[in-house]
């Protein structure tokens, strides 16, 4: 019995434990947090949704992504459209083309099927998006997906017609809550979970660590890494509905951009960076930890102990904290593991800095390597 | 046919700042691998600093400006870039981010307390009113019904000897020829002797150069300052260098030079309705340019570069390898 139950207890634990950090979190702050600690427990976790969508495909592909922001605003600006009342839209949208009032302006969806759609029709661009995107690593896949960030929101700031503009939505119901964010975040920390340990995931995590044996193992790296992003482009999307539908339609093209103040694209990635990019845990550990210190900081803004440090030093802060992460602990606090074993707790060891000498040495490897170790002592 | 020459002209004024800013990101991006964001911010940095120097007079503004930036440009290298030294270039890619958004939100805030040093000019207050431009480079001359103003000859100018001195410090010098080989291949380059932190501080000290002048260009041309000004020109100078080739500088340059242009021209010409979403098919080209020709369309790196080859011809292929 025993045999086959802990090897299941043994999966089932991290998400287990991470779920019921964040019920934790949810009971004390529903119980005995005022307004301030719930609105910022509901941005912790609307956030937290869309970090967990970027390490679905970032983690797991190794590939950065800027432009999971886009997938964000794609699914507020959806599920917004579709869930004003009719009444509404027929007087703030009157420049919209026929070929979408006519579809757009009956419907009225409720909450739940607004998120869904929503989701929908940013997992429908990351559909669109996937070909080119998953052909590319590294730089190059970074300025491509901030292309599509730019894209997007380039073209919410434009369309008035759809988007409105810089102008704000009107009629957006309000029906983001504290515990509708936490659901969805614990569907997504076991949807996270059920990828990486999923024959996608594992495809996708292979070709992190090696591409090249990956592949040739028969790995088709495209098409793992599309499929990664398209579910990540649905994760994130379900992340812009709540976020579109929290602030009662209060949102611009700008909140889905490097704004200053809130800036979303470089917060999410700090998170995943600073927790530690490989790992769910990682996500989530990023996401509190950033969350914490940045509110820390800007409760200290404003209300002032004595000294009272200039509005935005919160802000850097996080670039800071962004900073030191990489210089300190490039894998991230938690090293990019998950939560170990009850039993297997220790301190995380430092992440080593390249293989070793004698690891260089030996297989084929070593004609390859070798070259790279005669260049470390002219490094300095 | 007088307004279409001033739209040239104003045009190639344009595109010359976007050049210098294409080329000062792919030195850095030959270099070391960095596509740094925070380029604009040393713009904006430069900004500021001809608002506080406005009452210097023209010389000590620039002087002032040009070493601000420079010594800014460094500052980030020594601070921010070489602790990372032999990271992923998406490790560096996610500092620029970082340093480039700590940049803007330092100018937002108003930590040095600069509202009080400067003539009551707030730093943190959003736009400013801006650097008025002297009246003599406003000045504007008119040739056969073609308005040409000094600002714009001057920029030509000060492009094409930027230009020419890169091209000079590049061929003819040391630091030169030892840049141009960590170009190639970085860790070669440290075998045979070059000194990892001189050439990329180096790189970052001609990158401050380059950002100082464009500074002091563009803001003259606009007036303007602001904590986010680095930003759109930043966006439209690195769409140029992808799609010129941020591998080779001249690519780069020559990217930089015809997306401006084509903006320009299209800013003037094309109903507002149309031209609003240049932003998103200029993006869309970096996408295609990415996947389909990585190298850039103007940058053949094989056939080696374009001013490379110009420069050979005109020195004869007898003195050739100089820097091979």
């Amino acid at each position: 019995m025993r045999r086959y139950a802990e090897p299941l207890a043994r999966r089932i634990w991290p998400p287990l434990f991470l779920s019921v950090v964040l019920v934790i979190t949810w009971a004390l702050v529903d119980s005995f947090g005022n307004v301030v600690y719930r609105d910022t427990a509901v941005k912790m976790f609307i956030t937290l949704i869309v970090v967990l969508g970027l390490q679905i495909f970032s983690g797991n592909s190794g590939v950065l992504s800027f432009g999971h922001v886009a997938f964000m605003a794609v699914g507020a600006y959806a599920s917004a459209l579709l869930t004003i009342p009719t009444e509404i839209k027929k007087f703030t949208y009157l420049t919209m083309p026929h070929f979408l009032k006519f579809w757009i302006f009956p419907a009225q969806l409720n909450a739940l099927e607004g998120t869904l759609a929503g989701a929908g029709f940013a997992l429908l661009l990351a559909a669109i998006t996937a070909p080119p995107i998953v052909r590319l690593s590294g730089v190059a896949a970074g300025i491509a997906t901030l292309a599509i960030l730019v894209i997007v929101h380039e073209f919410d700031y434009q369309t008035s017609a759809i988007t409105r503009g810089t102008s704000t939505q009107i009629g957006v119901p309000t029906t983001t809550t504290l515990l509708s964010t936490l659901i969805w975040s614990l569907i997504f920390i076991a949807v996270a979970f059920v990828f990486q340990q999923s024959k996608f995931g594992l495809r996708l995590r292979a070709s992190r660590e090696n591409e090249r044996a990956a592949r040739s193992v028969g790995v088709r790296v495209p098409i793992e890494r599309a499929i990664a992003w398209t579910l990540s482009g649905f994760v994130v999307g379900v992340g812009g509905a709540l976020y579109g539908h929290y602030f009662g339609g209060t949102f611009g093209p700008d909140d889905f951009f490097f704004n200053n103040g809130f800036n979303i694209v470089l917060l999410t990635i700090a998170m995943l960076v600073v927790g530690g990019m490989t790992s769910v845990t990682g996500a989530v550990v990023g996401c509190y930890f950033v969350t914490v210190v940045f509110e820390l900081f800007r409760r200290w803004e404003v209300n002032g102990l004595g000294v009272t440090p200039p509005p935005g030093t919160a802000n850097l802060v996080l670039a800071f904290m962004l900073i030191t992460t990489l210089f300190l602990r490039p894998k991230g606090i938690t090293g990019g593991r998950e939560i170990p074993w009850p039993t297997e707790w220790r301190l995380p060891r430092r992440p080593s800095r390249g293989p070793s000498l004698r690891a260089r040495f030996s297989g084929t490897q070593a004609a390859n390597e070798a070259a790279a170790s005669a260049e470390t002592p002219a490094t300095e | 046919m007088a307004t279409a020459i001033q739209y040239i002209l104003d045009s190639i004024a344009y595109g010359s700042l976007f050049a210098l800013m294409a080329m000062g990101l792919a030195l850095l991006f030959g270099v070391m691998g960095l596509m740094n964001f925070a380029y604009g911010e040393l713009i904006m940095a430069g900004a500021y600093t001809m608002f506080f120097t406005r009452s210097w007079g023209w010389l000590g503004m620039i002087v002032t400006t040009l070493i601000v930036v420079t010594v800014l440009s460094l500052v980030m290298e020594l601070v921010a870039f070489r602790p990372l030294r032999g990271a992923s270039p998406v490790t560096l890619l996610i500092t620029s981010f970082a340093v480039s958004y700590a940049l803007q939100e330092f100018a937002w805030t108003d930590v040095l307390g600069l509202s009080h040093r400067f003539n009551g000019a707030t730093i943190g207050t959003g736009p400013q009113k801006g650097v008025q431009p002297y009246p003599w480079l406003t000045q504007q001359y008119q040739v056969k019904g073609v308005l040409v103003s000094k600002l714009e000859i001057i920029t030509v100018i000060v492009t094409i000897a930027l230009l020419v001195g890169m091209t000079l410090l590049l061929k003819r010098t040391m630091l030169g020829i030892q840049l141009r080989a960590s170009t190639q291949d970085f860790r070669m380059a440290q075998l045979v002797g070059v000194k990892a932190n001189w050439v990329i501080s180096s790189a970052f000290a001609i990158t401050g150069v380059l950002a100082g002048a464009v500074a002091l260009l563009y803001v003259f041309r606009t007036g303007l300052v602001a904590p986010d000004m680095g930003q759109g020109p930043l966006l439209v100078a690195f769409v140029g260098g992808v799609i010129g080739g941020l591998g080779s500088l001249s690519g780069a340059a020559l990217g930089g030079f015809v997306l401006g242009v084509i903006i320009n021209i299209l800013n003037a010409s094309l109903p507002v309705k149309l031209h609003s979403y240049s932003l998103l098919f200029a993006f869309m080209a970096v996408i295609a340019i990415v996947v389909l020709q990585p190298e850039g369309l103007i940058a053949f790196r094989r056939g080696g570069d374009w001013l490379e080859r110009l420069w050979q011809r005109i020195r004869k292929p007898a003195t050739e390898g100089a820097g091979a």
